[in-house]
């Protein structure tokens, strides 16, 4: 057994920050597959769950995708992606798989922001002669914004945990830290890893958090914010 | 397929395996997400929210090989798997529960007290029950989540259906990669199912209702 002093140590120690497998290296990896494949994904999910929830058509769809999506295992997706694309494209093969992860809550997200408008606002807005994409621009997407953010928080916690797996199938990011030191039986190494992992993990998804706060708008304020604008 | 006929019995194996250390910590999750949901005073809602919302954001590998540290459980085996996946159930079921008990309506919630029930009884009686269909959606989503979620515990050392990954990654059999996939898959949906039944039973005053509609 160890204790925190161990944990302390490590940290400590100036060859666990540097590196090909330090700790920098590590965060910045974990960070650029993340941000990445959610980014890759945001430009399929956003786009159509924006149409869907504008168009009121396919929302059986989005829905059951983002249902069916809840059972499949995430690190078997990994792990048949990567075999199916060769251990060669491994990289493309472990984007693909978190941006698979990262699309049904984006575009479940967009969707249940837009089509909660009430219609009577669109209603509206059409009848002020806005154009369909002036509609989208300036009504639906500002109301929407705090469901779609929040879409994006849940794609973040799924994609980061799964990157965690990443080193299981020879990729980097934090969860090399934990695996090696498994293996090694360096529980000091696989507790700070995990505590590293916690502490990026929680902190992003609260300031995500935050956004979708900040964003969260009622039709009264918007107009006050447009009227002000014009 | 093939692969799947010539290793049935070690299939098998793993997903009695993998069901138990599913069922375990969902009912435990629930039970504790129920209870907590009742008991805590509407002051420390909102903190409560936040811990379990800020839990529930820890990627899982991470949170097994954290818990040794601060439960004093050994690195590999089933127990680091099991008490965090009963922690996972119970902060996404946290929220649903509290909101199932809340709408709860107060006329009920009247009529009870005016017949006399206890506050023991009120709960079992008429609380628990009008907020059996909010649980159960809640419990749909905790369980697919869970089934999924505890192929990971195979990475610290539970033979569950997750070994199939991490066995069929190694020695190159995709068949082994799919065999879990659809195993984990078919489960899922058999306790979605399960749960879904579950509630119709429970709550055949539902049932009736479309019915004289």
């Amino acid at each position: 057994m160890f204790s925190a002093s161990n944990i302390f140590d490590w940290f400590a120690d100036p060859e666990n920050w540097m590196g090909r497998y330090g700790l920098w290296n590590l965060i910045s990896e974990h960070l650029v597959l993340s941000l990445g494949s959610i980014i890759l994904a945001a430009g399929f999910a956003l786009p159509i769950g924006i149409l869907v929830g504008h168009l009121g058509k396919g929302q059986a769809l989005v829905v059951g995708l983002s249902s069916v999506s809840r059972a499949i295992p995430t690190m078997g997706l990994l792990f048949a992606l990567v075999m199916l694309l060769g251990i060669n494209y491994r990289e493309l093969a472990v984007t693909i798989a978190l941006a698979a992860i990262a699309i049904p809550p984006i575009l479940a997200g967009a969707y249940a922001g837009i089509s909660a408008i009430e219609p009577a606002t669109r209603i509206s807005a059409r009848a002020q002669g806005m154009k369909r994409a002036q509609l989208i621009w300036h009504v639906e997407l500002p109301l929407a914004a705090s469901s779609i953010i929040g879409g994006f928080r849940i794609a973040f916690i799924q994609v980061v945990s799964t990157v965690v797996l990443a080193p299981l199938v020879g990729l980097g990011g934090l969860g090399f830290g934990i695996i090696q030191g498994l293996a090694l039986r360096d529980f000091a190494q696989v507790t700070a890893s995990a505590l590293v992992i916690v502490l990026l993990t929680i902190s992003g998804d609260q300031l995500i958090g935050l956004a979708q706060n900040k964003t969260r708008v009622s039709i009264k304020q918007l107009t006050k914010r447009q009227v002000a604008k014009s | 397929m093939e692969w799947f006929l010539k290793n049935t019995d070690f299939v098998l194996g793993l997903t009695l395996t993998h069901l138990w250390v599913s069922l375990v910590p969902l009912f435990i999750g629930s039970v504790l997400a129920i209870v907590l949901a009742k008991f805590v005073p509407k002051k420390l809602i909102s903190p409560t929210n936040g811990l379990l919302g800020a839990i529930y954001a820890i990627p899982s590998l991470a949170l097994f090989v954290a818990l040794p540290a601060i439960i004093g459980t050994s690195y590999l085996g089933p127990t680091n798997v099991l008490v965090a996946l009963t922690i996972y159930v119970l902060a996404s079921m946290f929220f649903s529960s509290r909101d199932s008990l809340a709408q709860v309506p107060d006329s009920a919630n009247f009529i009870s007290k005016a017949q006399g029930l206890s506050h023991g009884q009120h709960f079992i009686h008429v609380e628990l029950p009008l907020a059996i269909p909010g649980l159960i959606a809640g419990a749909r989503v905790a369980a697919a989540s869970t089934v999924s979620m505890a192929s990971i515990g195979a990475v610290v050392g539970v033979r569950n259906l997750g070994y199939l990954f991490l066995d069929g990654f190694q020695r190159k059999i995709p068949d082994e990669i799919i065999t879990g996939l659809v195993m984990i898959f078919i489960i899922a949906l058999a306790l979605d199912f399960l749960l879904w039944l579950i509630g119709r039973l429970l709550t055949p005053w539902t049932k009736k209702r479309v019915l004289n509609v």
